[in-house]
């Protein structure tokens, strides 16, 4: 779309300048490389035309915590996901939009995206670039529109002078979505224990292997490594009907009635509750209701054949394999930190 | 210093590839887009009662908007010319919107244009795009991608709920609501592009169709996903589109 991203080439010169009192950096549209781990398939974005540049992600990166995005000026995309926890919400069920309006979804952990081929609960939305269309306009999340966008960022004493250096111009609609799209492509969690056992680097204790093989056993073939998704539709037996109707939204498919995207399980143990709708708070609940808890019922995965039936030291090595995806390090990159 | 030589070079690099290489001089027309109500040549006019011939339904239109662009254009001597990223969202409530210039087209005659009315299937799902198809206008759905691709808004007594809101949008299968469409200019004159006068290539368009096939309000008042309801209304109003007159 905008040649000059992926053909400018230029020396990284970093100038201090100063808008008011606020130092900003400004950074030339220097290709960022995203960095594809060795035990990664090749994502879907954030290579060639689509590549993040460092004007664009460190744009985007602050649009990401401003909270001025929001009608009311009290919410950021970071309201909802915190980067300590692996940027899911602080552990509540649903989420406060603006004027304390809840949602009906789990605010979900964020990471990988660059891999992703469709987002949210339903798979509704199929591209990157226009997925923080759902939460800046959904009247209970951040309720805002094109008219108090535009005049917010344009009126702004910093975010046009940065909208000029990643973009070439001033502030649309486009270029906020597109710097959104490259900060979070840039969210990659790729460092876990796992990772480190996937590249041979270290070995799993005794809970976390045994755990491990009942994964393969009786997981993995819906969260399947390294990304822990396959990006299907999963109806896991919660409810013999479901109050969200799932991806039935999407497809009016009545085979996808509560069916919804299996969800990324990395840094899981720091993403609680759990479930589309949040009503499961503990991993321990998670492993008891597949292990006991799975409601049969026609619209039942077939993946699924029913509940797994693990005794109670095959679901504590479960989890004990579940913890193994935390990455230490993703949670404490300041690069994809709030901005100071 | 170094920052602005920078800046130059990257104004330089910054200019489209695809820039048609001067061998042509360069023109511009313009769509204009007229609506009508039913078949008697009653005026379209929003915030006004307007009775369906059809179904007897009172409608009073709030809002109108939908996208015609993906202009191609075919020269009396076979020569092609695509301008795949003209776009206009046709606002019935600001009649500056319901122009769309397009402009670097090559000196010639043109006998045929073909459009898309609605939004290409390909621009539903290659991320946010610019100008009129910006997906922060409200016309993008959010939660399932998209675009809407033509809105009607208002209030109508028969409607169970006292209004209408039709978000018409869908972009594959056989219930897609865009059409591309041909239209023949040589019958009405040809198109003559040149660079000393702007021809407008006038449209008409009439709302009243996207209830001919889905019939009263009272069928259901409201729209707001892709699917057989938007498939019906959206092709029932772009099939009647029609090419009016060209003025030179």
């Amino acid at each position: 779309m905008n040649p000059r991203i992926s053909v400018v080439a230029l020396g990284l010169s970093a100038a201090i300048g100063f808008a008011g009192c606020q130092k900003v950096q400004e950074l030339e549209p220097e290709p960022l490389k995203l960095a594809v781990p060795d035990h990664f398939p090749d994502p879907i974005f954030g290579t060639g035309e689509t590549a993040p540049t460092a004007a664009g992600f460190e744009l985007g990166r602050r649009l990401f915590y401003d909270p001025g995005l929001s009608v009311d000026g009290t919410i950021s995309c970071g309201s909802c996901h915190a980067q300590v926890h692996a940027f899911a919400d602080h552990s509540v069920a649903l989420s406060t939009g603006v004027g304390g309006a809840l949602g009906t979804r789990n605010s979900p952990a964020l990471s990988n995206l660059a891999w992703y081929p469709t987002f949210m609960a339903d798979g509704g939305i199929t591209h990157l670039e226009v997925m923080p269309l759902a939460p800046l306009m959904s009247p209970v999340e951040m309720a805002a529109d094109s008219e108090h966008l535009m005049s917010y960022l344009k009126s702004h004493p910093v975010y046009p002078r940065l909208f000029q250096n990643a973009f070439g111009g001033e502030p649309t609609g486009q270029r906020l979505l597109k710097a959104l799209a490259q900060f979070q492509a840039m969210l990659v969690s790729a460092n876990a224990r796992y990772d480190q056992w996937a590249l041979g680097q270290i070995d799993f204790t005794g809970t976390e292997q045994r755990g491990y093989d009942l994964f393969v056993a009786h997981c993995s073939t819906c969260h399947t490594e390294p990304l822990f998704t396959d990006f299907s539709y999963a109806n896991t037996g919660l409810d013999s009907v479901s109050a969200d109707a799932g991806r039935y939204r999407v497809t009016l498919d009545p085979l996808d009635h509560g069916a919804f995207k299996v969800p990324n399980l990395r840094n899981v143990a720091l993403t609680r509750p759990y479930m589309h709708d949040g009503r499961l708070f503990t991993l321990r609940s998670v492993v008891d209701h597949y292990a006991d808890g799975v409601i049969v019922h026609p619209g039942l995965d077939e993946r699924l054949p029913g509940p797994l039936g693990l005794d109670e030291q095959q679901r504590e090595d479960l989890v004990a394999f579940l913890e193994t995806l935390t990455d230490y390090e993703y949670l404490a990159n300041s690069q994809i930190s709030e901005p100071r | 210093m170094a920052v602005l030589a920078v800046a130059a070079t990257v104004a330089a690099c910054n200019k489209p590839e695809d820039e048609p290489t001067p061998t042509a001089e360069l023109g511009s027309f313009e769509i204009e887009m007229e609506y009508t109500w039913g078949m008697d040549g009653s005026p379209f006019v929003l915030s006004t009662p307007l009775h369906h011939p059809m179904t007897g339904d009172t409608l009073t239109f709030e809002t109108f908007k939908h996208y015609v662009g993906n202009v191609a254009l075919e020269s009396v001597d076979g020569e092609t010319v695509a301008k795949a990223d003209a776009y206009a969202l046709f606002d019935a409530s600001e009649p500056s919107s319901l122009v769309l210039r397009v402009s670097d087209v090559p000196e010639g005659d043109y006998s045929s244009m073909t459009l898309t009315l609605g939004v290409d299937s390909a621009r539903n799902v290659s991320g946010a795009q610019s100008g009129a198809l910006d997906p922060t206008l409200g016309m993008f759905w959010s939660w399932n991608t998209g675009y809407i691709m033509i809105k009607a808004e208002g209030t109508s007594p028969q409607s169970s709920t006292g209004s209408f809101a039709y978000h018409l949008g869908g972009f594959s299968g056989e219930n897609a609501v865009q059409a591309k469409r041909t239209f023949d200019l040589a019958s009405k004159g040809l198109l003559t592009v040149r660079t000393d006068a702007v021809p407008t290539v006038h449209f008409m368009a009439n709302p009243a169709r996207l209830f001919h096939t889905y019939g009263s309000v009272a069928n259901g008042p409201n729209v707001h996903m892709p699917g057989p309801a938007a498939g019906t209304m959206g092709q029932d109003f772009h099939s009647w589109i029609y090419l009016d007159h060209i003025h030179p």
